[in-house]
């Protein structure tokens, strides 16, 4: 009786560390330092659907060839419990070892997998993953452990159907429906980061607000869902000619603004001129027809413009992409303070 | 058990003998691994058999249990013996899933009470 008092209070106190974790790790690490009080296990395992990511936890003697064989077991017990078959392949592994057992009780180096129990994670009838209790043992589980397992593994699906939700609200507040890329909200966050990286670190930071041409007349002339379309096709290109570290965003409407981390003035102008003469170049499809459109833009840089604030360093972006309009459109503008210009930096 | 005036087991008779077997296999088994899981195993062992014994379809599945009320409907036409293959086919894809998770764990307490009553299930319809 007392053993079972015992165990419900290790439960009770999994359930808690595995409900207040707020990333998948953390569950499997909250899961993994109360278990051993649990179970007599070699490794224990969660995998989840979501990113084909597969945490174990197990004892520091487990040999590389028992590791396979969980994880060929766990991908292969979900695959049956799935709509789809998983390849052990495709599954990022990550291995946490954890000494479990007295150095008498060590695995041998040819342990192979004797034992399991293996529950799907499931919410509402929807499987996210599956999570498992391993052993180089025969018969080393019976009824109470899979009892417990079972109590473990609905907190986990609810703690991870959370994460899930979560993670979609996050996806919403920082994206843009229409194009798919960064929403300003993300931007301002993004730029305040990068702002203050450059003005304690002392590392160059450009901005490049960009302005399709002439859109209205697209609007007006094939209506308002075709003029999404453009700004879906440019979103795409803007997409694949800035560099990964670069945070590309919806500023509205047809404003979208460019934040290059680590970039001089020669190199922001370079990055912005290969987009203009891109969509330039592109034909895009407008209503049935092909059209060619071009953008405005204009650069403003720190250390170079001396601004003070990321606040400054959007207000002289902004103010360079209007010269550039008032210049003929289809130009990469550089503040200059007065007006800018529109030439390479030297 | 009962027999209709033609000596054949009805359609009915047959689905209240299953019907009182998945009840025992779910209050056994929930007991184990709860409600919200077995309910996942039932509905995708009918998935998979839902092919070969459409009626199976119609059973309804929550974490409440299993109601056979669909069922009854659907099997006006079927024949007795097609529904018990039915079920068995089922209680046995059940058996697998149980197996492929827990090894023998659910199995092993599944066995002693439940698939005697299969067996003699077994033998009375098929001795009609």
């Amino acid at each position: 009786m007392r053993l079972i008092f015992k165990n419900l209070n290790v439960l009770r106190s999994t359930i808690n560390a595995i409900s207040t974790s707020i990333e998948i790790k953390e569950i499997v690490e909250s899961a993994g330092t109360n278990l051993p009080n649990l179970f007599d296990f070699s490794s224990f395992g969660v995998f989840w659907k979501e990113d084909l990511l597969l945490f174990l936890y197990q004892e520091e003697s487990c040999p590389p060839s028992f590791t396979h064989e969980v994880v060929k077991n766990m991908v292969k017990v979900f695959s049956m419990l799935g709509d789809e078959s998983v390849s052990a392949e495709r599954v990022t592994l990550q291995v946490e070892k954890r000494k479990l057992r007295p150095k008498q009780m060590m695995m041998d180096s040819e342990a192979s997998l004797k034992s399991h129990l293996t529950l799907p994670l499931t919410v509402e009838g929807e499987i996210l993953g599956c999570i498992s209790l391993n052993s180089d043992q025969p018969n080393a589980f019976d009824a109470q452990d899979l009892q417990f397992l079972s109590v473990i593994g609905y907190q986990m699906a609810a703690t991870l159907k959370h994460f899930q939700r979560f993670s979609s609200i996050k996806n919403i507040a920082i994206y843009d429906t229409l194009t798919g890329l960064h929403n300003r909200r993300y931007f301002e966050e993004r730029l305040a980061v990068d702002a203050q990286k450059a003005f304690y670190g002392g590392t160059p930071l450009s901005l490049v607000m960009v302005d399709i041409d002439l859109f209205k007349k697209v609007n007006d002339t094939f209506g308002h869902t075709e003029g999404d379309q453009v700004l879906c096709q440019i979103s795409s290109l803007l997409k694949s000619s800035v560099r990964k570290k670069d945070t590309l965003a919806r500023y509205g409407g047809e404003e979208f603004i460019l934040i290059l981390p680590e970039a001089g003035l020669e190199e922001s102008f370079i990055i912005a001129e290969r987009i203009r003469r891109l969509v330039e170049s592109t034909p895009l499809e407008v209503g049935g027809a092909q059209v060619n459109l071009t953008l405005s833009m204009g650069i403003s840089n720190f250390p170079s413009h001396r601004a003070k604030s990321k606040e400054e360093l959007v207000k002289m972006a902004d103010q360079a992409l209007y010269e550039a309009k008032r210049g003929g459109r289809n130009k990469v503008c550089i503040f200059t303070g007065k007006s800018s210009q529109w030439t390479v930096p030297t | 058990m009962k027999e209709d005036k033609g000596g054949k087991w009805s359609s009915d008779l047959v689905l209240d003998l299953y019907s009182n077997l998945l009840a025992e296999i779910w209050e056994l088994v929930s007991a184990l691994i709860g409600e919200a899981i077995l309910a996942f195993l039932f509905t995708l062992a009918i998935q998979k058999l839902g092919e070969k014994y459409p009626f199976l379809a119609s059973m309804n599945v929550s974490e409440d249990g299993i109601k056979l009320d669909g069922v009854r409907e659907d099997c006006r036409a079927v024949a007795p013996i097609e529904i018990h293959r039915g079920f068995q086919s089922l209680i046995n894809q059940l058996s697998h899933l149980f197996s492929a998770l827990a090894e023998g764990v659910i199995n092993k307490e599944l066995f002693p009470k439940v698939f005697p009553k299969v067996k003699e299930a077994d033998r009375i319809i098929s001795q009609k």
